[in-house]
Order: C-alpha cells, then structure tokens, then sequence
C-alpha cells in the first residue's frame, strides 16, 4: 500500500466495499464503459483538418453566389436531449440544429465571431500552444463584448466538429481543489502529492495530462461548497476516513474538476459520493456531476458519473436528526421554480428515493445548508454524521 | 396686377373649397371630379412683345351641381380685387351646344395681356399647383393646356390608381415616390419599392398671435405633420444610405398649397432657421436653406427646401451619389365646432397664407415637439438601417480576415490551391479582395433595410403597361400590389401635324422659356372643347407630319432662347 493507513478499521469500510463490488457488477452487465457517441479527442492534424474543411464548406458557398452557413446542433433545447442512465444527459442522434446565417443581420456577427475564433483555434493548434477561454476574450474583449459570447461560441464551435475543448487546445481554468489519498504526475512532469492535511491542492488544468494516478481511496467525497470543504479539511477528515479523496468544485464544478471525478472513476471505479445542502441548488450541483448539464450534454461521455450517490444532506436527515427548526431556511420562489424544473427531468424518474427527498422538501417548503449540523455540535459533521453514513450505506 | 398663375390658382383654391362645403361631401370621403385649364394666347394687336391671354376654367361632367353661378363669379371677384382682367361666366345652357366632349356645366373666362416670359412662368406656376393639389385629392384631374400662337401644349394632371395613404378631413396622401424625386441615377433593376412610407405625426392646435385678427371666433387651425424619406430606403439597398435634402410641402385647410412660389415670403421666412422646428445635429446633419428651386420640373415642388451640407469629415463620401430626401408635410386643417362655411375655410386659407411664420412662431413649442418627433419616427428605421449596415461591414470584416488568416497560415499546400480556385484567385491579395467582395455581394442585397411594403419592380413610366389596380393604403403591413401602378399624371399627348398659322414666333424671342419643349404643334381646337383624356399617347403621323414636327421643334426652339428683337 502506498499510504500509512491512518483511518478507522477494515470493518467500517464493508458497506461501502461491497457497494463497489455492486458497482462493478453493474458495469461488467452493461458492457463495461459506454461506447463513446459523442466527441472523442483528436488529433492535432484531425483538428485542423476540420476547420480547413469548415472554410472550404464557406468559401464553397461563396463561389455558388451563396451566402454561408453554419448549422450547429441545438445544445440549450431540452427536444435534443436524451437520457440514458448510463451516461446521463446526451444529446440524441439526430437533433434539431440552427442555422447561423452569414447573410442574417441577426446572426452575421456570430458567423464572423465563430470563424474568428476558429482562426484562433487553427494558430493555437498549429503552434501547440495553448489558451484559456478568458484569453481568447481577451485577444479582442471589444469585439467579442461579453466572456458568455466567447464560451458559448468555443461550445458550439466543440460540438460543430465533434471534437472536446481540449483537443482544441483551450484549456479550462479550474477552480476545483482535491484532497485526500492521491498521487499523480502532471503532463509537464511535476509530481503531485494530494496531502490529507489542511491544506488542498489545485485541480490540474490538463486532466487528460496527467499520468501515473495512484490512489487507494475507498471513496471519493464530492462536496458542494467549499467552506465545506476546508471544514472538514480543518477537522483532519480526510485522516481519519483515509484512506479517501476529497474533491470540492466551489458551487457549479468547472470541466477539469468533473473531467477529474471522471478519470477517477474510470480508472478506480472507487465509489463516488455528494455532499451538498439540502436545497435546490445543491440537488442541481449534484445531478450536473452525475447527469451532466444540457450545455455540455454533447460531451457527456467524458463528463457524467452516473455511479454518484447522494450522501447528504438528505432532507429526510432533516427530521431524522431533529435538527431545530429555526436553522431552516423557508425556500424562495427561485427554489420553488428550480425545484419543480428538477424534478421533471428526465433523469429523476429513475432515482426514486432522490424524487421521495425533493418531494420532502416541496412539502416541507423549507431547505438546509449543511451547516444546520453544527446546531448539534461544531464538529458533529465530519465526526458524526459522514462517518455514520459511510459505514451504514446511508447513501441514496 | 395679380397675374394670370396667381388668378386660376386661387379661383381653384376657392372651387375646391366651395365644392367642399356646398356638394356634401362628408368628412373622410375624397373630393372627386375633372376640370378642364386651357389658356390661349395669341399676339396683341394693342402692344408690342405681348400675348392676349385667354384663360378659361371648366368642369367637366356634374361636378359642381348646385353651384350658384352669378354668385360664384361675385365671389371671385372679391377675392381677386387687384384682378383687373374681365372676368365672364358662361351659362350652363350658353356652354352646353359649344361643347364637343359632352358635359361643361359650368365655364369661366378671364382675359388678361402678359409678357410672353410671364406666360412661361405662370404656366409653370400653375402645373406645380396643379401637381400639388392632386398629391392630396387622387380623385380630381385636371386637363391643362396652353395654347401660344396656335401651337398646343396639353397635359392631364391626375394620380389614378396610385397607392394613397388616408388623412383625416378628406384629403389622401399619394405616396409613390416618383413625383418626389427624380428617379436615382442607377438602373430600374435596383429600384425595389415605389412608395414612400410616411409616419404621421401628432396633431397639435396652433396658436393665433393677438395682433393676426378675426381668428378667435371662428374655430381652431390643427397641424398634423408627415415624414417620410424618399425615396424608400429598400431602393437604396445596394448603396450608402444618407440624407441629402430635406424638402417640407405646406398645406392648409382642404388640402390645398399654402402658397405659391412667388409668394414665399414673407410666409417662409420662419423655415429659413433650419433647426427651428428640428433638432438635426442628433443625426449628424448640418442644413442649410436651398434657394435654387426651378419650377420646370415634373416633380411636386415644395415650398421649402433644405440642402445638407456635407462636413469636412465627410469628404470621403461619395457625394455625387444621388442621396435620400426627408419629405416633411404640414398639413393645417381648420375645426369648429359646427359644419365649417366656405368662408370660414376661406378666411382660415387666407389667414395663413399671409400669417403662417408668425403663427407658427407663436405655436413654436408643440409644432416643434410633434415634427421632431415625427421626423425622429421616419429617420429612426434610417439609423436603425444604418446601424445594421455598419454592423454588417465590420462583422464581414472579421469573417474575411478570419479567412485570410486560416488560408495564409496553413501549411497545407492542397488546401490553399483549393481555396484559391474556389474563388478563381492567382494570389493571396486577389483573394482576400475577390473573398470580401463575394461576402458584401452575396450579403447585400439580402441584408435589406426594413421595408413594410413588398417589392415592386418600378418600370420606367414610359414602359409601364395599362394595368388596373386598387388604390392602395399605406399601412402597417404589406400591400400587395399586383404590378406597376398606372401614372397618369403628366401624359402629355402630342399632337403630329402643324399648323399652318404659328408664323409669328420671332414675338417670342426675347421670352425665357424652359429648356423642355413642351408644345407640339397641331391644328387648332375650339376652345374649351378637350378631348377626353384616354391616357394613351397619340404617336406622331407619317413622314410629312414628322418633318414638320422637326420644323417646328426648331422655330419653337427659336422661341425659347433669347435673341435679337424683331
């Protein structure tokens, strides 16, 4: 074993031993890994080749005395998603696109926007270099008007030639951080030693880069918020559950923190867990971990864990702890609404004990961060509450 | 001494209004009906260098039913006390067995002596008069024609079956294009709309100054304001769009013209400060005052007129390219509270021909507040158009230097040969110019300015075909017009064969004529007997009849230039 053991005995790890032996099983039944139907990476000469035949396709038009178009498929319309509990959110095969119209005063700054950014994707290729989204903004912040405008377009522009961002070499500025029992090497070489003490390392820029994964982690604990996070990393959690991984996106996760939770469970199959509040948005961070968001449903394949669970907190933990009630938090419109749109998604018919938690909370119009714990006692979360559900399978 | 233009355009002035009120025609229905203009001049035996004018006005058909002869002329004379001519009334029964077309009910006479210049000058007055009230009454028609010295120059001044847009108080506004400005100066291939699309503006009550008598009493002066760019901005759709003149039409009460040219001032003087009514340094405009207005065009003239001025920063632009023309109609109706009397609207008429700057002057906030917001409605889809056009530039911009940069970068060498036959280009500078010329060309007459009506493939006149159509309304939404619209205004019919009797054209030498030659010679017709217009043109006869058409083009070019004394 790479580690000290630190944490608590074999025993309190049967549960979830036997939950991943339930997983595993599970993935042998269905084949194994689903067959990748969306993008899939390529090759530098692969991309480039694309863009060159995207200009052809325009230049083409042109010589026929007609005006280009791009026809990109429909990615923020739910008619064009599909569910598959294996993967999560995909787009279906054949989907309604739209036409953007070099001849259209409506769409022809964003013909011109997608062939200046495809420009910038060809240098950047060719040169094998590589930007941020936040640098392409930044290469004419006038021109493009808003960062929306540019992450929007490098989407489109992902899933107009099939292939995922990284293979167009703009990168994703990550904001996640890991903890716990985690070795790598990063593509540039550098070794990187995920401490289970205070201090958390950043999630690594180029997930399909690194190399060398080490881990005996019996789980791997998604958390929500990263105040969260640095709690239970104050608590010493990550000794005392070792040997495990903690990973926190900060809010809605980034692609390299989900693309970092995908590896894990590709290359661990270690069982993977949510710990968010029991609101609306936390049950929406959770599911665009393991369902994916419509935005990004073209690239589900790389994204979604389907294998996550919810740990916590559950609103049925709500009444199950007596937590008092003045710690609650009534729900606002905005929750309402976004409750109620969860709750019609295509992905919670088939998780019905996570449908009887949303329907507690409609009920009971009230939600709770994870920090109604501490009414109990300060460290009641990291030495109470998680450790009791990770050794009785309190997961949904 | 009034003259001869200034007499026929206010006894007009006063028929239309005594038709108005006397033949119950109801608030919102359009005057209709058909006079007949002819004046006939023949060399004084009294004075050197002058012409014997006979003007003669009647109507045709029953038009004027009802009308009260001897009191009528009294009237008009009244009205014209400076006239000096003698006036006649023919009697309906005296008029009826020398009539050849059919119908006079009514005719009257003036003979008055003028200068042959003055002549040219007041029948050119008159057809711009004529053209003005037929802007705002398609229904009447008018036969003009002058007769000098037995050489016949005959026009019919009418605007059937072209699309309107209604006004209140019975008066419709004709809304094609080509009686505003001259057609532009690239081919009818690229003209897409005929109409010009007016915004109509708020109507606002004009104040009366204490010193303009006699107003108080009888009801209120309204203003409602027209704007509108012409020609449509869809004709302009392959050019730079700019306003290059503003022209503004005053009317009074029953859509009649404020004022004649000679009479300009002092009743313009408060347009001559170009921004008293409008703001226009918000679009970027610089007026000033156009004073050069020939009357002999075929265009409805206005009776003010504004030129921009272009900046020193514009000295990049194309200013030889014909640019747009905000027309600007004031339209001043009178309101009582009862059913308005002929002398009311008479006195309104009157009042504002001589009063109209200082009322104005004295209603300076609201007029001011309605024509800029009006005008601000009409030039709003210009900017807007103008917008979406720079917009269009700068993102074809980004496309083709996106382009270039892919295509100059790559390494592919099967690639950029692709490229550059794809666009028949030998080198990279000949494609990047034959890239972005395909973009603007493929681009531009597609990314069209906005434009409510459906296209209308304008015709030269001299082309169109007799097609019937519906007098169409200008509204929000779309008229489908079945095909070119029938112009009827300004057919001129010539005649073939000479007359023997034109001798005496050397009296008309000294006389300034207009450059266009507008009298075609003929036998002579008794007077005040016109053949009904039928809207065809006769064609000139055989070889014979041509060359003395061409002999008679020369003498009569003879009289249109200035030369020696006889």
């Amino acid at each position: 074993m790479a580690f000290a053991p630190v944490g608590p005995e074999a025993s309190f790890f049967e549960v979830l031993d036997q939950h991943r032996a339930s997983l595993l099983a599970a993935l042998r039944r269905g084949g194994g890994e689903p067959a990748d139907g969306g993008t899939r990476l390529a090759s530098s000469s692969e991309v480039l080749a694309s863009i060159e035949s995207v200009i052809q396709d325009v230049l083409t038009s042109l010589a026929r005395n007609k005006a280009p178009v791009f026809t990109i498929d429909n990615r923020s319309s739910w008619e064009n998603i599909k569910f598959e509990d294996s993967v999560g959110l995909q787009m279906v095969p054949h989907c309604t696109r739209r036409k953007i119209k070099s001849d259209s005063p409506k769409s022809v700054k964003n013909f011109a926007l997608i062939l200046k950014i495809l420009s910038i994707i060809y240098k950047l290729v060719q040169s094998n270099t590589h930007a941020t989204k936040r640098d392409i903004y930044y290469t004419d912040s006038q021109l493009f008007g808003n960062q929306t405008v540019v992450d929007n377009i490098i989407n489109d522009i992902s899933c107009m030639l099939k292939v995922p961002r990284m293979s167009l070499h703009i990168s994703s500025t990550s904001k996640g951080l890991i903890a716990g029992n985690l070795r790598y090497i990063e593509e540039d070489g550098t070794k990187v030693h995920c401490t289970c003490g205070t201090t958390a390392v950043a999630v690594p820029s180029n997930i399909q880069g690194i190399r060398n994964i080490i881990t005996d982690a019996k789980f791997l604990l998604i958390v929500e918020k990263d105040a969260t996070f640095q709690r239970l990393l104050d608590d010493n959690f990550c000794n005392r559950m070792s040997p495990c991984i903690m990973v926190t996106g900060k809010g809605v996760p980034d692609l390299n923190t989900r693309l970092l939770v995908k590896k894990l469970w590709d290359t661990f199959h270690i069982p993977v867990f949510t710990l968010v509040d029991a609101d609306p948005h936390g049950i929406e961070i959770m599911c665009i971990y393991k369902y994916g968001s419509m935005a990004m449903s073209f690239e589900a394949h790389n994204l979604t864990v389907p294998a996550i669970r919810w740990l916590g907190l559950l609103p049925s933990d709500i009444k199950r702890l007596n937590i008092p009630r003045d710690t609650l938090i009534p729900l606002t419109k905005r929750d309402q609404m976004k409750l109620d749109s969860v709750l019609k998604r295509p992905y919670v018919t088939c998780q019905p004990f996570w449908r009887k938690e949303m329907e507690i909370m409609a009920d009971s119009k009230m939600k709770a961060e994870i920090q109604a714990l501490t009414f109990l006692s300060s460290d009641y979360l990291s030495r109470v509450y998680l450790p009791n559900k990770l050794k009785f399978g309190g997961w949904i | 001494m009034e003259g001869t233009a200034v007499a026929v355009c206010e006894i007009l002035k006063y028929l239309i209004i005594h038709w108005k009120c006397e033949t119950g025609v109801s608030n919102g229905a359009l005057l209709e009906g058909q006079l007949v203009i002819s004046m006939e001049a023949l060399n004084s035996n009294h004075q050197e260098n002058t012409l014997h004018c006979v003007t003669t006005i009647a109507s045709a058909g029953s038009t004027y039913g009802g009308l009260v002869l001897k009191k009528f002329i009294k009237e008009i004379q009244s009205i014209l006390p400076g006239f000096s001519a003698k006036l006649n009334w023919t009697s309906e029964e005296a008029s009826s067995s020398q009539d050849i077309s059919g119908v006079t009910p009514f005719q009257m006479i003036f003979e008055v002596d003028e200068k042959p210049r003055t002549l040219m000058t007041d029948s050119l007055v008159i057809k711009n008069f004529l053209r003005r009230i037929i802007m705002v009454h398609p229904k009447i028609r008018f036969n003009f024609s002058v007769k000098v010295n037995g050489i016949l120059s005959l026009e019919i001044f009418g605007t059937k079956n072209e699309p309107t847009l209604n006004l209140s108080n019975g008066i419709a506004l004709v809304i094609n294009y080509q009686h505003y400005v001259s057609r532009p100066k690239f081919g009818a291939a690229q003209l897409l709309c005929s109409r010009i699309h007016p915004v109509l503006g708020h109507p606002v009550m004009l104040f009366i100054p204490d010193d303009v008598a006699g107003m108080g009493s009888l009801g209120e002066l309204i203003l409602t304001p027209a704007a509108a760019l012409c020609p449509c901005p869809k004709v302009f759709s392959n050019q730079l769009n700019r306003v290059s003149s503003v022209s503004i039409f005053l009317y009074g009460p029953s859509g009649l013209p404020l004022i004649l040219p000679s009479q300009k001032q002092p009743t313009t003087t408060v347009f001559e400060d170009t921004s008293f009514f409008i703001d226009w340094k918000k679009y970027h405009l610089c007026l000033v005052p156009n004073m050069d207005l020939s009357l002999d065009r075929d265009l409805v003239l206005p009776d003010v007129s504004y030129q921009v001025e272009s900046s020193e920063g514009d000295q990049s632009q194309n200013m030889d390219s014909q640019g747009q023309t905000l027309l600007l109609f004031l339209f001043v109706d009178f309101h009582s509270g009862f059913p308005v009397q002929r002398t009311e609207l008479w006195r309104a008429h009157t009042l504002l021909t001589v009063h109209l700057s200082a009322i104005l002057t004295e209603s300076h906030s609201v007029v001011q507040d309605s024509i800029q917001v009006t005008v601000d409605q009409a030039l709003e889809q210009y900017h807007q158009d103008a917008k979406d056009h720079q917009k269009l530039q700068a993102s074809l911009s980004v496309a083709v230097n996106s382009i270039m940069s892919i295509v100059t970068g790559s390494t592919s060498s099967s690639f950029r040969k692709i490229c550059f036959q794809a666009l028949q280009a030998a080198d990279t500078q000949e494609f990047g110019t034959k890239l972005h010329k395909s973009f603007y060309e493929i681009t531009q007459h597609r990314f069209l300015p906005h434009c409510s009506c459906e296209v209308n493939q304008q015709l030269l006149p001299e082309k169109n075909a007799e097609q019937s159509t519906e007098d169409a309304h200008e509204n929000s939404s779309p008229e489908l017009l079945t095909g070119t619209s029938e112009q009827v205004e300004n057919k001129r019919l010539k005649r073939g064969s000479l007359r023997r009797g034109m001798e005496e054209t050397q009296a008309f030498h000294s006389a300034r004529a207009p450059s266009q030659l507008e009298a075609a010679a003929r036998r002579t017709e008794p007077a005040g007997a016109f053949p009904t217009p039928s809207g065809s043109r006769a064609s000139p006869g055989g070889g014979l009849e041509d060359s003395l058409w061409l002999q008679e083009v020369s003498n009569l070019s003879e009289w249109l230039d200035p030369g020696p004394e006889p």
